[in-house]
């Protein structure tokens, strides 16, 4: 265990990804201390103003919002967008710390429920093998030949508007690359003299894949996991920034990018003058996903068979 | 014979060949090919002969880890080749096998506790204290310390781990062991702690043992009677003193001729056989062995010789007896 | 005896390899001597992890990292290969001192044909072409007895049983002459009735090209049969060097004693095995005084305390024990017997 812990701590790579994922962690934490919610529904991003236009870091909330949030009750304990404002005046900064839980949301339940289905289906598969096989496959066949984005669309147009919906396109066009993976390292492992060992006590078929295939397979597809929970969240947020996630002004990463969808060229003569409308979202994602990858690297690592003999 | 514990009739495995999109079958490897032969309660048959024989095959479709395409398997006078899976399961217990590869027949992230107690478990015996207890008293027995069963197979050496697979044979009481190839990746030195164990074992627990080994000096000590097997066939079963004594098949002569023995000293003459062993999918017509064999007759490549009873006990199958 | 005759071809001095890991300095090879004379085969024997394999690789220098040779000579022809660069190293390789290895599957590459790369090692060495080199397989795959050399030529190692991919390997060993030839387990992954043939063949072809042989393995049986003089080795070091019949009849130290009483053998009736208690030593924690002391039935004191150094005990007779004289009696009544076991 030792070991592991200075292998961690050794590698630079992982060190940053962990801190930045722990970074984000504690984001999403004290997101009601970070940014104080105005709304009754937190995820609710506030207006600075009325604005069409992105407005700078720094930018005053207006006197007629401050009105309309007191009437509400809440204590305004910041006044100033400091990350400026999207378009329609929707404060960039509390859109991204809000947005850090949104982010977690999606990944960690799209990647839970979409490695569920994917393990449970790619080990039955395998493990049983014959016409259950073939069925399965096919069927990973068939949703693996949909390319993922036309498909997620085309789902969350006919459900709706809604993160929800977006989640379940996800699940439901995410889950065959695990199932794929799980089937095929089952499927060699089947093979191992211990599984016929077991076979030979006796074992039921359930329990040999609970307690011998399972835990022997399943670190890879960990591995691809958490590497996909960064990239899920950037699907959800091109779906969004194609106008079929989240609602207007939930705060999610992809709708801050999709406000700033007019905006990225600037005006002219004046490129790059509402910079901070794209750079900010954009960070955001890019760090989440890079410290998944970087965790999804050292699980990797420490994972490694050569590595096994020593966990 | 009445004091049989396993008799196997006719039996048959062959395994298809698949090629081509449709996976269609375009042949099948016929690893064993109508053998009969019994196991007595309380003995030792060494099983012997070179890869890809059909020895190993034998071993596990009379456990039923492989289905028998034909022929029948009488364990204690029932026939279980052809009992469905659940009712196999009753008879688990009393069948079991310890492999060959110490380190791949351990689950590695298992600890030896729960390796050993698994067939307990699965057959819900004992309660979760006793089966401890059991446990420990297995790992006593095999000699591994019993304080070690709370570590994971990567903390022992391959004649640690064989052990351990021996303990868990045991736990359930067989009745028979199959042994395959259990001392074979051993080391020299470790090796023959591994078959005293068998042999100690052997009396203490009334084992009876199906010993394969592609080892003569091995089958010769450890066996009551010795079975060599070519291409998927019986070629010759006989009593130990009897076979190395009288060796009557020439593949058998061959086989004995080439056991390397550590005398340098120890003159004697060697048949080379020439070529390879053929290919189960494809064995030779008539005898499977008379393209190699230096004593072949015209009736050879013709008929199929089977395996007459030429003494008590003692079996051939070659034209020349 | 005979050797002091001969021309040396390979001395090996003070060897020491030891492996540099995480967790401490492997002592793999731990100051190993001995010779190879002219057109003889010198077993080296023992079990897993012993230093044997990892002794012939040091001494072609193949060794990676962690693995490095830290001290030591290994004289060819007169000459340290230690000093050697690895350019020089390339033209020793394969043309002076070729190797045969365990596994014939994957020492083969299944990428070309079994003809290109027994050429390979033609053309790098005597320049040779393509039309000259392929004569010259065809011949030495005759030799190895490969049926149809014409036409094996151009097959691929899958297209090869065990049996046939090991006499390529061997072919490949021998197209260059090599003055010695080093041979890792080449029979353990091969059925008896092929190692037999394998067996002959190579002492056939020995004679023949007059090479010498580095034979290691830990099947006594198989030494038996092809050894002139065997090293024993344990832990990293040799404990008794000396000639096949010497160690087979007389055995003198109690390593050696232990393996021949506990291996079972067609040449002899025995009642029961004995066998040497307990495992390897693990590399990392190896005993004090005599490495062999937890396992051995005549250790002293001495022998807990003090590591014996390699003795010549009789002429030719080297051995690494302070007990050799028990052992010697020992031996005495069990070889006694098997001598007369040999019969036919």
């Amino acid at each position: 265990m030792n070991r592991i812990i200075r292998k961690l701590l050794n590698n630079t790579a992982s060190l940053i990804g962990l801190l930045l994922l722990l970074v984000f962690i504690l984001i999403a934490v004290f997101a009601p201390y970070l940014a104080p919610p105005l709304f009754p529904d937190p995820y609710q991003i506030p207006r600075m103003s009325w604005d069409v236009e992105p407005q700078p870091p720094g930018f005053p909330m207006s006197d007629d919002m401050r009105f309309v949030y007191e009437s509400l009750g809440k204590p305004i304990t910041r006044d100033k967008a400091i990350f400026g404002t999207a378009q329609g005046g929707y404060d960039i900064f509390y859109g991204l710390i809000w947005g850090t839980r949104t982010a977690f949301r999606i990944g960690i339940i799209t990647v839970t429920l979409s490695m569920l289905i994917g393990v449970i289906l790619g080990s039955l598969s395998a493990y049983f093998g014959g016409w259950l096989d073939e069925l399965l496959m096919r069927i990973t066949d068939i949703f693996l030949s949909i390319p993922f984005l036309v498909a997620a669309m085309v789902l969350t147009t006919i459900l709706g508007r809604g993160l929800d919906k977006v989640m379940i396109a996800l699940v439901a066009f995410g889950w065959m690359g695990y199932a794929r993976v799980i089937r095929g390292s089952i499927l060699s492992t089947k093979e191992e003299v211990y599984v016929m060992a077991a076979k030979a006590l006796g074992v039921k078929d359930f329990r040999i894949i609970a307690f011998h295939l399972l835990p022997n397979t399943i670190f890879p597809v960990l591995v691809q996991a958490s590497m996909n929970i960064g990239s899920m969240v950037v699907t959800a947020a091109a779906l969004s920034f194609l106008g079929v996630g989240a609602p207007l002004g939930y705060a999610d990463w992809g709708q801050m990018v999709s406000f700033a969808r007019n905006w990225i060229i600037g005006s002219p003569g004046k490129a790059g003058e509402y910079w901070y409308a794209v750079f900010f979202p954009g960070i955001f994602i890019v760090l989440f996903v890079l410290s998944w990858n970087l965790v999804g690297d050292t699980l990797r690592d420490i994972l490694d068979p050569r590595l096994r003999g020593e966990l | 014979m009445n004091n049989s514990l396993i008799s196997i009739k006719n039996l048959v495995k062959y395994f298809p060949i698949k090629k081509g999109v449709f996976r269609s079958t375009v042949g099948w490897i016929k690893a064993v090919d109508k053998i009969s032969f019994d196991i007595y309660n309380g003995e030792t048959l060494g099983l012997v002969g070179e890869s890809g024989c059909g020895k190993s095959t034998t071993a596990l479709t009379i456990l039923r880890l492989e289905e028998p395409t034909s022929g029948e398997i009488f364990f204690q006078g029932e026939n279980i080749s052809s009992i469905n899976k659940k009712q196999m399961r009753k008879y688990r217990k009393d069948l079991q096998i310890i492999f060959q590869d110490p380190y791949s027949s351990l689950d590695p992230r298992m600890k030896i506790k729960n390796i050993i107690a698994e067939g307990l478990a699965a057959h819900n015996l004992l309660d979760s204290r006793t089966r401890v207890q059991k446990v420990g008293e297995l790992l006593e027995r095999v000699g591994i310390p019993p304080d070690y069963m709370d570590r994971f197979p990567h903390e022992f050496s391959g004649g640690q781990r064989q052990r351990i697979g021996i303990a868990r044979a045991l736990a359930l009481n067989p009745k028979m062991i199959i042994c395959d190839e259990a001392v074979s990746a051993l080391d020299v030195s470790i090796r023959s702690q591994i078959i005293n164990l068998f042999k100690e074992l052997q009396s203490e627990f009334n084992l009876t043992y199906l010993f394969i080994a592609h080892d003569l000096s091995v089958i010769k000590y450890i066996s009551d009677r010795v079975a060599v097997m070519y291409l998927g066939k019986i070629v010759e079963i006989a009593p130990k003193d009897i076979f190395f004594k009288n060796t009557l098949h020439p593949y058998a002569i061959a086989l004995v001729s080439a056991v390397p023995v550590p005398n340098p000293d120890f003159k004697r003459k060697r048949i080379l056989l020439p070529g390879d062993v053929p290919s189960p999918a494809n064995p030779p017509k008539g005898c499977r062995f008379h393209p190699r064999c230096q004593k072949v007759m015209e009736i050879c490549s013709q008929v199929e010789p089977e395996l007459k009873k030429l003494d008590k006990d003692h079996y051939v199958s070659c034209h020349l007896y | 005896m005979e050797n002091k005759n001969r021309d040396k071809v390979l001395e090996v001095k003070n060897l020491k390899t030891y492996f540099f890991t995480e967790d401490g300095i492997v002592k793999a090879v731990d100051g190993v001597d001995f010779e190879v004379y002219q057109g003889e085969t010198l077993g080296l024997v023992g079990e897993s992890g012993c230093g044997k394999s990892v002794t012939a690789f040091s001494i072609l220098k193949l060794l990676d990292y962690p693995g490095k040779t830290v001290e030591g000579q290994i004289l060819f022809k007169e000459d340290d290969l230690l000093k050697k660069s690895e350019e020089q190293m390339r033209k020793i390789r394969g043309k002076e001192i070729a190797m045969i290895f365990q596994e014939p599957m994957t020492s083969l590459n299944p990428v070309f044909t079994i003809g290109f790369q027994i050429a390979e090692s033609l053309k790098v060495h005597y320049k040779m072409s393509n039309l000259e080199a392929r004569k010259k397989v065809i011949e030495l795959l005759e030799k190895v007895g490969i049926p149809i050399p014409e036409q094996r030529v151009d097959e691929y190692p899958h297209q090869l049983s065990g049996g046939m991919r090991q006499r390529a390997m061997i072919a490949m060993a021998l197209a260059c002459d090599p003055v010695l030839l080093i041979a890792d387990e080449p029979t353990t992954s091969l059925d008896v009735t092929i190692q037999a043939q394998i067996l002959e063949l190579m002492k056939t072809l020995l004679k023949q090209f007059n090479s010498s042989l580095i034979m290691i393995t830990h099947d006594l049986g198989v030494i038996a049969e092809i050894a002139d003089r065997i090293a024993v080795m344990y832990a990293g070091k040799i404990v008794e060097y000396t000639d096949t019949r010497s160690i087979f009849f007389s055995p003198l130290h109690p390593y050696t004693f232990g393996l021949l009483t506990s291996i079972p053998r067609l040449d002899m009736e025995m009642e029961k095995l004995e066998s040497i208690p307990g495992v390897v030593p693990d590399p990392l924690h190896f005993p004090e005084g005599c490495k062999f002391h937890p396992r051995c039935g005549f250790a002293t004191e001495r022998c807990r305390k003090e590591e014996p150094s390699l003795l010549e005990i009789e002429n030719g007779h080297i051995v690494r024990c302070w007990q050799v004289d028990r052992v010697r009696e020992e031996a005495k009544k069990i070889a006694f017997t098997r001598r007369l076991a040999v019969v036919e």
